[in-house]
């Protein structure tokens, strides 16, 4: 085995381990080792995570593994994806996504932001209980391509709504293509707030953000 | 005893960490650790387990998971750790018999046992599905109370008042909670139930001031109505939360706290999540002071509680709780499939066996999911309520075989499940009865539940 295959290997050992500093080490020895920061990516990463999400949906394992496999990619990535080009084949959209305002849920949005980093975007993170305004202000600031508003009760719903309106209002609606999802949010929903799309799965949801990512 | 001081207390000065470390690096590693100590094992062949020594293995498991990880407090980032004899006084305390609702309609919710005769207590209606309008709410309503086995009501949650689509923790919220508490009231007086108690008291409310400025006595809600509060998986509460209770706390109401740890989620498989069920209810009782109990664990991939593995989870924390406890436990059913559809009888039917024979009561139901507007009925909580009171008494290997015949069914359909017709399209509200279309679906369901052994009320 060479030097590099050894790196990657190590990569995939790491996630498929949920092992953070594990992963963390692996990506400072494949920089070390000049090994190109997006073949680790695609080649190291990618079909370890991939591995986990394809176990996740079979229930093969749970969501703590998930998470824990998403920290590992994401401990890895931050150290890889700087060395990037932007523009480059390899670089996928930023998504900011968060638990809209009033509610506090968070298990719906863990699991997709754990399957999108797994399918190689850049996921911000903004928890629960989102403002409407904050969504905005964290996609213009992260330069986000999607914007992800999860919500669990009927109550809440309508939270996704404003954000949308917010964006129309603003005149950055084009900027951003915002996804929903979550308990009570349906296809008709999505369709009437006026949405880019519904992930009625986590898989869904993932397969969404790379049509919109394709079409930058 | 804890009280709410103790647990501000607790919340203030336990021990710091992230929301994150308590989820993955103390909770669903320690609630894994207890599985394999107490030799737990899912058995896919019996959807209801019959080794009551593995229900005690189960209740075990669940009381030290509970004294080793404690509750998490999302506001102060701090856990809520509790000490053995503080648990075990809390379950000795706890009451074993309730009364709720007024006049006629006043009657005692008992604790039962594993395959115990007395019928469940039938907290029946809608668990707090989506509904578009006060016409549709008071349809409902209406006719939950009509149901004869109906001991309580859990009302649907409007999704707008004035027109407008509710926003959370805003005026819109306060009005649609304030709504929601008079057209209850409001249903069950035109159905001559004047007395009947709402448990689930209150669906539109997800924040503690609408919950708070709903509980005016001018909009009708009584000491004698149950509060549900959530906790949010794993065992993890804020101030908002304990807010609520406090408030009801201060009514004099009873307290319930509804709970879904989630097959898959962070306490892992079927096994795992049997044993967080156990610590969710000392920990309701402990920190909420809840003196009822909702658990409505639902599956990650169907949203729902008749999967397979489902019904071995509900069925065997029943069973642990039901055996080591006097606890008045209910379990909250959903389906994968809609109203006016076979498949979502059959499915209501097999969650609620699990449930009753287990020896807890039943909340029934979330339909299709729980997530589409106005797609629920007042026939599939009446059916559940026939079944419970048919499967009462039943044993557990008669049950096992009862549910894998239920099983057979819609087993193979999870995956697309049926959506079935909304209220209006299979309910007819001047008559107050199902479409000739659902009369024709309930008879099959009845003529298949005979074959299997289980003779409902026939059906006029």
């Amino acid at each position: 085995m060479s030097a590099d295959e050894k790196i990657l290997k190590d990569l995939q050992k790491a996630v498929l381990g949920y092992d953070s500093k594990a992963a963390a080490s692996a990506a400072k020895a494949a920089i070390a080792a000049k090994v190109d920061p997006l073949m680790a990516i695609e080649k190291g990463l990618v079909p370890a995570i991939e591995k986990v999400g394809d176990q996740f949906e079979k229930m093969e394992i749970y969501l703590p593994e998930l998470m824990l496999a998403g920290d590992a990619m994401k401990s890895a990535l931050a150290l890889l994806l700087p060395l990037i080009p932007k523009g480059s084949k390899g670089a996928k959209a930023t998504v900011v996504m968060g638990t809209v305002q009033g509610d506090v849920h968070e298990i719906g949005k863990n699991i997709v932001a754990s399957m999108l980093m797994a399918g190689g975007f850049n996921v911000v993170d903004l928890g629960v209980d989102v403002k409407t305004t904050t969504f905005v202000d964290e996609a213009e600031r992260n330069s986000a391509r999607i914007i992800g508003a999860s919500a669990l009760m009927a109550s809440t719903i309508g939270s996704q709504k404003d954000i949308i309106d917010y964006l129309v209002a603003s005149g950055k609606r084009k900027k951003h293509a915002v996804l929903v999802g979550g308990g009570p949010t349906t296809k008709e929903w999505s369709k009437e707030i006026g949405a880019d799309g519904c992930g009625m799965t986590a898989v869904e949801a993932v397969k969404l953000a790379n049509q919109i990512s394709k079409r930058r | 005893m804890v009280q709410i001081l103790d647990i501000m207390d607790k919340a203030l000065n336990g021990k710091p960490m992230s929301e994150t470390d308590y989820q993955l690096k103390v909770f669903a590693p320690k609630v894994q650790e207890k599985v394999r100590e107490h030799g737990i094992k899912f058995d896919r062949e019996n959807p209801i387990p019959q080794d009551s020594s593995m229900a005690d293995e189960v209740f075990e498991a669940g009381l030290e998971l509970l004294l080793d990880t404690g509750a998490f407090c999302t506001s102060s980032g701090r856990t809520i750790t509790f000490t053995e004899q503080e648990v075990r006084e809390s379950l000795r305390r706890a009451p074993s018999k309730l009364y709720f609702g007024e006049g006629q309609d006043r009657k005692a919710l008992v604790a039962r046992t594993v395959g115990d005769k007395t019928p469940p207590w039938c907290l029946l209606g809608a668990g707090g599905g989506p509904c578009s309008s006060d016409r549709s709410f008071l349809t409902l309503v209406e006719g939950y109370a009509e149901i004869p086995e109906t001991n309580a009501i859990t009302t649907p949650a409007l999704t707008r008042v004035g027109g407008m689509r509710v926003r959370p923790a805003s005026p819109l919220e306060v009005l649609a909670a304030q709504r929601n508490a008079v057209l209850a009231r409001e249903a069950c007086n035109r159905a001559g139930r004047q007395g009947i108690p709402i448990m689930n008291s209150l669906a539109t409310a997800e924040s503690d001031i609408a919950f708070a400025a709903a509980l005016h006595p001018k909009f009708g809600m009584r000491d004698s109505d149950g509060y549900m509060i959530c906790c949010m998986d794993p065992m993890k509460v804020d101030f908002a939360r304990l807010n609520k209770a406090a408030v009801a706390l201060s009514l004099g109401g009873h307290i319930g706290m509804c709970f879904g740890p989630l097959l898959g989620g962070y306490a892992g498989g079927p096994e795992g999540t049997a044993v967080s069920n156990v610590a969710h209810h000392m920990m309701g009782v402990l920190t909420y002071q809840s003196s009822w109990l909702l658990p409505f664990t639902i599956h990650l991939r169907y949203v729902a509680s008749s999967p397979r593995d489902m019904l071995w989870v509900i069925s065997m924390m029943g069973q642990a709780i039901s055996r080591n406890t006097h606890l008045l436990s209910l379990n909250l059913n959903y389906t994968t499939a809609g109203p006016c559809t076979p498949m979502c009888l059959f499915e209501t039917s097999a969650s609620v066996t699990a449930a009753v024979t287990a020896g807890l009561s039943i909340e029934s139901l979330g339909v299709a999911t729980n997530k589409h507007e106005d797609r629920t009925t007042p026939v599939e909580p009446r059916i559940s309520a026939e079944v419970g009171h048919a499967v009462a008494g039943m044993k557990l290997a008669d049950a096992n075989e009862l549910v894998k015949g239920l099983l057979k069914k819609y087993e193979s359909k999870l995956n697309e499940p049926p959506l079935g017709k909304s209220l209006y399209e299979c309910w007819d509200g001047e008559a107050r009865k199902p479409t000739k279309e659902y009369h024709k679906v309930i008879m099959r369901y009845k003529r298949d539940m005979r074959d299997l052994g289980v003779d409902l009320r026939p059906e006029a």
